[in-house]
């Protein structure tokens, strides 16, 4: 979850210490969980297309991530023939406690989503949280490159940049 | 909600004593029996001792003494709490400061390797904090306190700390403090008033909704235990004025700004105490803000760019109030702040005297990790949780280092940058403590703790 040390941005200290730090304030999270059954599959689909088809501003996930105001990207892929489901995010800064807010916030989407992972943690999410992380954490591919065409810049200096 | 049972609720967490000293004695337990018996000491209505205050109004006399009591995971063990009660503790309270020091930026100097043996440290299993009108009631009171410790070093006191309301209820740095508090659902009603939503119980004393919609916190097990209960942080930070005043005197004209402007830009609020949002060029806005003024404001709209209170000052980065913030809101974060100074006013006439001087108290909330931990985390030490600030820490709190420390001032014409600053608040001691109801405190001082 951390690509600081594999970041192209040039780890030195720049000559004047007002130019921003070096480090990405992204990071990113390739989380690939493996689905129990064909079953499950389907009702995961089910659940993602209705989530995606939610008029715009209903969609539960999109709502809470505009809430959150750290996610620049997420989207969820099917893949290995429908066998693992891929959540991948671009995210600002700590991930943890923004996981945990989210877990206060939306915990039940969480675990409706996790219930069907061949090797969910144990639910609900806002009880194990503890485990939950431990679980987003083996299950994230770790990051060998990552590049960010704005490296400094939060979603929220985005968003008050073009006003949204 | 029905009302809170005010009796059962420790006073220090829904009230200010306004008393003008403190003292913190921090307390170790050797034998599980004579804690249970000094604990029970507390409530059972010695009139010879002082009992711990609830949150009942005091009426028109007020008491000459308050005392509360904190105790820590350690603490706990050390009464002999049961293996099963102690796990429904959350895991940062069980893990207690010292363990989580690294991830609140309490490192280097301020690592607690370094605090003080008579400080707050690991070692603590008590934090008593008892508040007084005068001297002499203080030293009365420590005396009778100290004479039920036991015998044979049953209760081992590692030592107190002083604490010292200063003239206007200033700190040092010079700021007028104690302005800006949570208003909590069922507790006493401020007295200024500050648009600001008030907080559920919940955000505050275990075994309510809280401020989070659809989750609350886990009350620690048996519920006479946990519920009315709540958490703190105690605090001994320690407080560089010659640093600081040198910083001002440095830093100012650099920027094309007045000593007073930029203190006030670090904190959010003028010395004196009058938010920069409601008066960004005078300290002294004529006519003078009333009561009812002084926290009545909100930084959005008329301030969203942070021209009049920068986005990093201190206050605005510990309660960002209406404005959007990474995270469900600045609301859900709130803390309560029960700290005074400690060691004399500075006097810039005198500087590098050598006389430590700070802050001690408790920060108070439902839980550590969303609340005191939260602030520490995202909003005192880190920077993308408002736009801006990627790369800053709090100018006055922060864990500054002058290799990277950036405290930006936005004006209609780009951003003054001041850069090089080391920090000015240093971590000298702390706890975590857990703040028992009153019905729980009675039931660790019991026998049928054990048992159960
Ligand atoms: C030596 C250390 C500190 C000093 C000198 C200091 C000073 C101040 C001052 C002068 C104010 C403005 C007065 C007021 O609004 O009541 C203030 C507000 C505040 N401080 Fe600190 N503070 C310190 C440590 C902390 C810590 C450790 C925290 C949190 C963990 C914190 C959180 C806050 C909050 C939440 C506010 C009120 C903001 C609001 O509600 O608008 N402070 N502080």
């Amino acid at each position: 979850m951390t690509p600081e040390s594999t970041s192209p941005v040039p780890a030195t200290t720049p000559q004047t210490p007002s130019v921003s730090p070096a480090k990405p304030v992204q990071n990113a999270l390739t989380w690939i969980m493996t689905i129990k059954s064909p079953e499950d599959y389907q009702k995961l689909q089910g659940l993602v297309q209705q989530l995606s088809s939610a008029p715009a501003g209903q969609n539960p996930i999109a709502a809470a991530a505009d809430t959150l105001g750290i996610i620049h990207f997420l989207r969820f892929v099917f893949l290995e023939n429908n066998t693992k489901l891929g959540v991948m995010t671009i995210y600002d800064g700590d991930f943890d406690t923004y996981v945990n807010e989210f877990v206060n916030q939306v915990g039940p989407i969480f675990d409706a989503v996790l219930a069907h992972m061949a090797d969910a943690p144990p639910l609900p999410t806002q009880t194990y949280r503890a485990q939950f992380n431990a679980y987003v954490r083996a299950n994230d591919v770790p990051v060998v490159m990552f590049y960010s065409a704005y490296p400094t810049s939060t979603v929220l200096d985005i968003w008050a940049a073009t006003g949204k | 909600m029905p009302p809170l049972d005010l009796s059962d609720i420790q006073g220090f967490i829904l009230r200010g004593y306004n008393f003008p000293l403190a003292r913190h004695l921090m307390l170790q337990i050797n034998d599980a029996s004579e804690g249970k018996r000094f604990v029970g000491s507390l409530i059972n209505g010695n009139a010879r001792l002082p009992q711990i205050t609830s949150s009942v109004e005091w009426g028109a006399v007020k008491p000459t003494t308050c005392l509360n009591i904190g105790f820590t995971y350690e603490g706990l063990k050390a009464l002999g709490l049961p293996p099963d009660s102690l796990a429904s503790f959350p895991q940062e309270f069980v893990t207690g400061i010292a363990g989580r020091a690294t991830f609140v930026g309490d490192e280097g100097e301020n690592a607690p390797e370094n605090w003080p043996s008579d400080y707050a440290t690991a070692q603590t299993h008590i934090v008593l904090s008892l508040y007084a009108q005068g001297s002499e009631v203080l030293e009365t009171a420590t005396a009778e306190l100290r004479s039920a410790f036991g015998q044979q070093n049953a209760l081992i006191e590692l030592g107190h700390l002083d604490a010292t309301d200063l003239p206007e209820s200033r700190v040092h740095f010079g700021y007028v403090d104690g302005l800006s508090q949570p208003c909590i659902e069922g507790g006493p009603q401020l007295r200024r008033p500050d648009m600001q939503p008030i907080c559920p119980a919940g955000e505050f004393l275990l075994g309510y909704p809280s401020q989070n919609p659809d989750f609350s916190y886990p009350v620690p097990t048996p519920s006479i235990l946990g519920r009315n209960g709540s958490f703190s942080a105690f605090r001994v930070l320690e407080q560089d004025c010659d640093a600081f005043e040198q910083f001002l005197r440095t830093e100012a004209p650099k920027i094309g700004m007045n000593e007073e402007k930029l203190a006030a830009k670090i904190c959010g609020r003028w010395r004196s105490g009058v938010p920069l949002v409601l008066s960004p060029d005078t300290d002294s806005p004529n006519p003078p803000l009333t009561t009812e003024q002084i926290n009545n404001f909100d930084y959005v709209p008329s301030d969203s760019s942070g021209y009049a209170c920068p986005i990093g000052a201190h206050m605005r980065r510990n309660n960002p109030r209406g404005e959007r913030v990474a995270g469900a809101g600045a609301h859900i974060h709130r803390i309560i702040r029960r700290a005074l100074p400690y060691g004399p006013l500075y006097d810039p006439a005198t500087p590098n005297d050598g006389i430590k001087r700070g802050l001690v108290g408790h920060f108070i909330c439902v839980s550590l990790q969303d609340q005191f931990e939260f602030l520490m985390t995202q909003w005192v030490n880190g920077g993308t949780f408002a736009p801006g600030l990627y790369g800053t820490k709090d100018p006055m709190l922060g864990d500054n280092d002058p290799e990277d420390s950036k405290f930006v001032l936005p004006t209609a014409n780009g951003p003054q940058i001041i850069t090089g600053f080391a920090r000015f608040v240093t971590t000298r001691g702390g706890a975590y403590c857990f703040l028992p109801s009153l019905t729980a405190l009675n039931y660790l001082a019991s026998t049928e703790m054990i048992k159960a």
